[in-house]
């Protein structure tokens, strides 16, 4: 027979699953620090990247002045303005990525705990279905 | 009032029934106007401009997601842009792949606004798009309000000075690079309207969050006056261009779409806001509730009664 309050919880949870599944299964496979980290190697590579590009720019933009003025004591000292640039938008890039994947990670543990509850909702009924309630003392149920 | 909300719970119920359709309709609309104004605009590239490929595109994209269909759209503006000139493209490619890779890395789900806010300009009604995107998003969403400025104003760029750009002028390519480097970090407009832009948006999101009467208006009106306010202290300070009859006109329509959508989003009665006060272990709680304002759509079912026809006994 039909069970609606069954079908009413499994909908909910089915719900749940379409709009929060993205975001917390498959961060919830991983520990905080694996999660945090492995996003972080991907942040690392994305800033080096975008950084190269954008000094392939700035060089072709200047490329003309540099030719002109070729001397080794300028070039050093653009190379360490360009590593200290690097190394300040580095360490900014990658504490924003940290707090971003931090919270992230925190909403799918929070995720998944409502999603777990709900599981826990669920399996009550069944266990209604089958088993008795035994009433045992403190007035809980098992 | 009662005949708009009426008029706004049928669409309510027309939406949820056919949503499935609807969707696909409106990212079609979408991309086909993407992709026809770019055509119109930058139609560098012959190949692309014939009328088939923009309603061709635009029906493969009205199945893909936003973020699909603003890479479609990239790589389409690119195709334009290597048409008349190698350093455009350069430039464009270098831009979207840097904000590709260090904005949308986090996956924020906003790539459409890349899009939107140069067809926005394009449709001369860009001052929508702070006042909807700070009611409908967040403080974040000013990065690709920022990036949709910028890459209009570039296509912009490109449209007036196709001449000199174009690629087959036999002049040093360094010296056009750089040309265009510099006509674009110096390009005053961009920067007031990205200053603009960044400020009503800020505004909006800020003052939509404040707990008193008629925020959302309040927040319409106060981002309007700050778009105001920089274009014309940009017009005075910066000596820059911008038409005031044009300004004004699409700060009014702008206005009019922005108050349509708080109509459509959050239409609440002030005049019956609720305060109560409660506490719990921990906290004191004052709650201020302010009812939404819905209406039941009236369901009107026409029965034609017709009497029946005696049948008399003929004498």
């Amino acid at each position: 027979m039909l069970s609606e309050e069954k079908i009413k919880i499994m909908t909910n949870l089915a719900m749940f699953e379409k709009h929060e599944g993205k975001r917390i299964f498959p961060i919830n496979r991983y520990f905080k620090s694996d999660y945090v980290s492995s996003k972080l190697f991907r942040s690392f590579f994305s800033y080096t990247f975008s950084f190269l590009s954008c000094l392939l720019l700035w060089g072709l933009y200047y490329m003309e002045r540099w030719l002109n003025t070729m001397d080794l004591k300028s070039l050093t000292g653009t190379g360490i303005r360009i590593g200290i640039i690097y190394a300040v938008g580095l360490a900014v890039y990658l504490g924003i990525s940290i707090y971003i994947y931090m919270k992230r990670y925190e909403y799918a543990s929070r995720g998944m705990k409502v999603y777990l509850a709900k599981l826990k909702r669920l399996d009550k009924r069944y266990d209604g279905n089958t088993r008795s309630i035994k009433r045992i003392k403190g007035g809980r149920t098992s | 009032m009662i005949g708009l909300l009426v008029l706004r719970e049928r669409l309510k119920e027309f939406y949820a029934r056919y949503g499935i359709y609807i969707t696909p309709v409106i990212k079609f609309i979408f991309s086909f106007l993407a992709f026809s104004l770019m055509n119109k605009n930058i139609g560098f590239m012959t190949k692309l401009t014939e009328p088939l490929i923009p309603l061709v595109l635009a029906l493969v994209c009205s199945f893909l997601p936003y973020g699909a269909i603003s890479f479609v759209a990239a790589s389409f503006m690119l195709a334009h842009l290597s048409g008349i000139s190698l350093e455009v493209t350069l430039v464009m490619a270098v831009f979207i792949l840097v904000v590709g890779l260090l904005y949308y890395g986090f996956q924020p789900g906003d790539s459409y606004l890349l899009v939107l806010t140069p067809v926005f300009f394009l449709l001369k009604i860009p001052y929508a798009i702070p006042l909807i995107v700070g009611l409908s998003g967040g403080i974040v969403s000013v990065i690709p309000v920022g990036c949709g400025v910028f890459i209009y104003f570039t296509l912009l760029y490109v449209k007036q000075n196709a001449g000199v750009l174009t690629n087959d002028l036999s002049s040093d390519e360094m010296q056009k690079f750089m040309q265009l480097m510099k006509s674009l970090l110096a390009n005053k407009l961009m920067l007031i309207m990205v200053l603009a832009f960044v400020l009503a948006l800020l505004i909006v999101v800020i003052i939509k969050g404040l707990s008193m009467d008629y925020s959302w208006v309040v927040a319409i009106i106060a981002g309007t006056i700050a778009q105001l306010s920089v274009i014309f202290i940009g017009d005075i300070t910066a000596d820059v261009s911008v038409s005031v009859l044009g300004l004004f006109g699409g700060v009014l329509v702008s206005l009019i779409l922005a108050g349509i959508y708080t109509f459509f989003v959050f239409t609440v009665d002030y005049t019956r806001t609720e305060y109560v006060q409660f506490e719990d272990d921990d906290y004191y709680y004052y709650v201020k509730a302010v009812p939404k304002l819905t209406v039941s759509t009236p369901d009107v079912k026409v029965q034609k009664i017709n009497a029946r026809k005696l049948q008399r006994p003929q004498r």
